[in-house]
């Protein structure tokens, strides 16, 4: 069973529409994403499944847990990194994360070794007695980050973990979720780095108050764009765009100076075949590659239908 | 209850760290010990009566009474008053900081998230602004009772320690740190300034401050069937303030509603 599901999930704040509709499973291990733009509903689907809002509609649950009937079952295994770190600014770093720890129930010594753990993992064992107020943006996000795994949740939810960081801490936390993936614990993460979300993310959900669509980075790009290779030759003639022409599982072809760019389905069974009849019809091939959509294309055609592409 | 534990021990790691709570809430008390004290002392040295206060003597809380006598028991039952401002003052102070600080950190979200319950964090901040109080209460009035043996007359020390004031201490002051708690939660869910908190908070002593007033000026007979009445007033408005909120205090409100 899915470790997270919802069905016909909505919120409204007073007349204000949050989200709408959401039906989803997300599968234990799996990392999946959030993206849409400012407002989408991100943070409002956060808040519902970590128990912090109520659905005005519809149901969820996470680990067979039921949101609104089973709250302090799912609030024990799950572990959220919310908008802004919301760290106890006056408090030292170790001081921070025991007072969360203790709220979990930690005891004595295990407590010290889950602080202590995560302190060293993320590089702050050496300042765990200096105030978090002083530590840098990305020292604060980490710290943040070791506060919702202190408890080892099973399910973990990142709300932008990378949206105010400068490019070299945003990379280090990209590592380190990376890292937190392999250790097979369910990620819900919402983003609006298309970059992000396309590296980590098994699957995307695109939305904007309503769930536009699920699916692999890969397939995404698929289902819209179909996929395409570019073959370069060193020169190219008229018999040899015949050639391909003729073979019956090319979708599209365009000709660019002496590259074709060639549409298909499945280019791993189709390109040997491609590759032999153009060499059969004299054509030499110097290379061929998959030409990938970035998922910023597929993004902007899902969320207003390619106007901004 | 660990976790009501928990969240009073993390406020008053955070207090500790803030100095102007601090001085105001050592600085309060120790005013109202020593001023008393050397007030008695020195009208005590006064020889005679002392000078335009012959005509207190005509009101009827003092009557038949020698003029320095009836002087010093309506400074000490003012002193008294101050006395029970400090479970009034200290819990805003450190309740709105406690509060206003976890919005502008933005702190709550985080907690809200793991399995403490509402009123576990609610009784937490309560206890966390309370108990310090009623303790300044009363270590304040222990020390001075103790003091006073040494400067006043039979007669006044009859007065610190009569059972009005006892009563005031031992149950008005907290009641009326819960009332200044719960204040302080309502104020705070509207307000995003810790000094406005503490000025708004300020201005809910002002009724205190006119019976206050009224009472040592002998407008109100002070007795201990006026502080029980009073007790059970403040008992009621108690149970009215903490209702509100505990209502501003639920999850989905803080992180919706709050301002
Ligand atoms: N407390 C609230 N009161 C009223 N409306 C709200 C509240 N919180 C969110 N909304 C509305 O709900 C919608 C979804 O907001 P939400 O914060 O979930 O979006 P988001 O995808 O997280 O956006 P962002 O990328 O800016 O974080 C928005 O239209 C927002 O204005
Ligand atoms: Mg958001």
């Amino acid at each position: 069973m899915a470790i997270i599901q919802t069905e016909g999930l909505t919120k409204y704040y007073g007349p204000t529409l949050g989200v709408e509709d959401l039906s989803f499973q997300v599968e234990e291990g799996e990392v999946f994403g959030f993206l849409g733009p400012n407002g989408a509903g991100k943070t409002t689907t956060v808040r519902m499944l970590s128990c912090l809002v109520a659905p005005t509609r519809g149901r969820a649950s996470v680990n067979g847990h039921r949101i609104g009937v089973e709250n302090q079952a799912i609030r024990q295994i799950i572990g959220i990194l919310t908008e802004s770190p919301g760290l106890y600014e006056k408090l030292s770093a170790w001081k921070n994360l025991d007072i969360y720890a203790r709220l979990y129930g930690l005891s004595g010594q295990l407590r010290e070794k889950q602080v202590r753990r995560y302190l060293e993992m993320l590089g702050l064992w050496e300042r765990r007695n200096e105030t978090v107020g002083e530590f840098s943006k990305g020292m604060k996000q980490k710290m943040a980050i070791a506060r919702a795994l202190i408890h080892e949740p099973r399910v973990l939810f990142l709300d932008e973990p990378t949206a105010a960081l400068d490019p070299e801490a945003a990379r280090v936390v990209r590592h380190f979720i990376a890292e937190l993936k392999t250790e097979g614990r369910t990620i819900l993460l919402c983003t609006h780095n298309l970059d992000e979300a396309d590296r980590l993310c098994d699957r995307i959900g695109v939305m904007k108050q309503h769930l536009i669509q699920v699916d692999t980075p890969a397939n995404l790009r698929q289902r819209l764009y179909g996929r395409k290779i570019v073959v370069h030759l060193k020169a190219l003639t008229e018999p040899l765009v015949a050639a391909v022409r003729s073979l019956p599982f090319i979708k599209s072809i365009e000709r660019i100076d002496n590259q074709l760019v060639i549409g298909l389905d499945n280019p791993e069974e189709q390109n040997p075949i491609l590759v032999l009849n153009l060499v059969q019809a004299g054509g030499q091939v110097q290379f061929v590659n998959e030409l990938r959509h970035s998922l910023e294309e597929v993004y902007f055609s899902l969320i207003d239908g390619g106007k901004a592409a | 209850m660990n976790r009501v534990r928990v969240i009073i021990d993390k406020e008053w790691a955070e207090v500790l760290k803030n100095k102007m709570i601090l001085y105001t809430a050592g600085l309060m008390p120790a005013l109202f010990v020593v001023i008393p004290l050397v007030m008695l002392y020195m009208t005590n040295k006064e020889k005679g009566s002392l000078r335009g206060m012959e005509s207190i003597t005509s009101l009827p809380a003092f009557a038949g009474m020698d003029p320095k006598s009836a002087a010093q028991i309506l400074l000490v039952n003012q002193f008294m008053f101050y006395f029970l401002m400090i479970p009034l003052i200290v819990p805003i102070f450190i309740a709105s900081y406690s509060i206003i600080g976890e919005k502008q950190q933005r702190s709550l979200e985080p907690l809200l998230a793991t399995p403490i319950r509402v009123w576990e964090l609610l009784l937490g901040k309560v206890l966390a602004a309370a108990l310090p109080a009623v303790a300044l209460t009363w270590l304040a009035f222990a020390v001075y009772a103790v003091l006073a043996r040494f400067v006043a007359t039979d007669l006044v020390y009859g007065v610190i320690v009569s059972p009005m004031w006892l009563l005031a201490l031992i149950v008005l002051a907290p009641l009326f740190t819960v009332l200044s708690v719960s204040l302080a939660v309502i104020i705070s869910s509207r307000v995003n300034d810790v000094r406005l908190a503490e000025q708004i908070g300020g201005l809910l002593v002002l009724p205190f401050v006119a019976v206050s007033i009224a009472a040592t000026a002998g407008k109100i007979l002070l007795d201990f069937q006026m502080f029980a009445l009073g007790a059970l007033a403040v008992a009621f408005l108690d149970v009215a303030v903490v209702y509100v909120g505990a209502k501003l205090f639920q999850r989905e409100t803080i992180l919706t509603k709050w301002k």
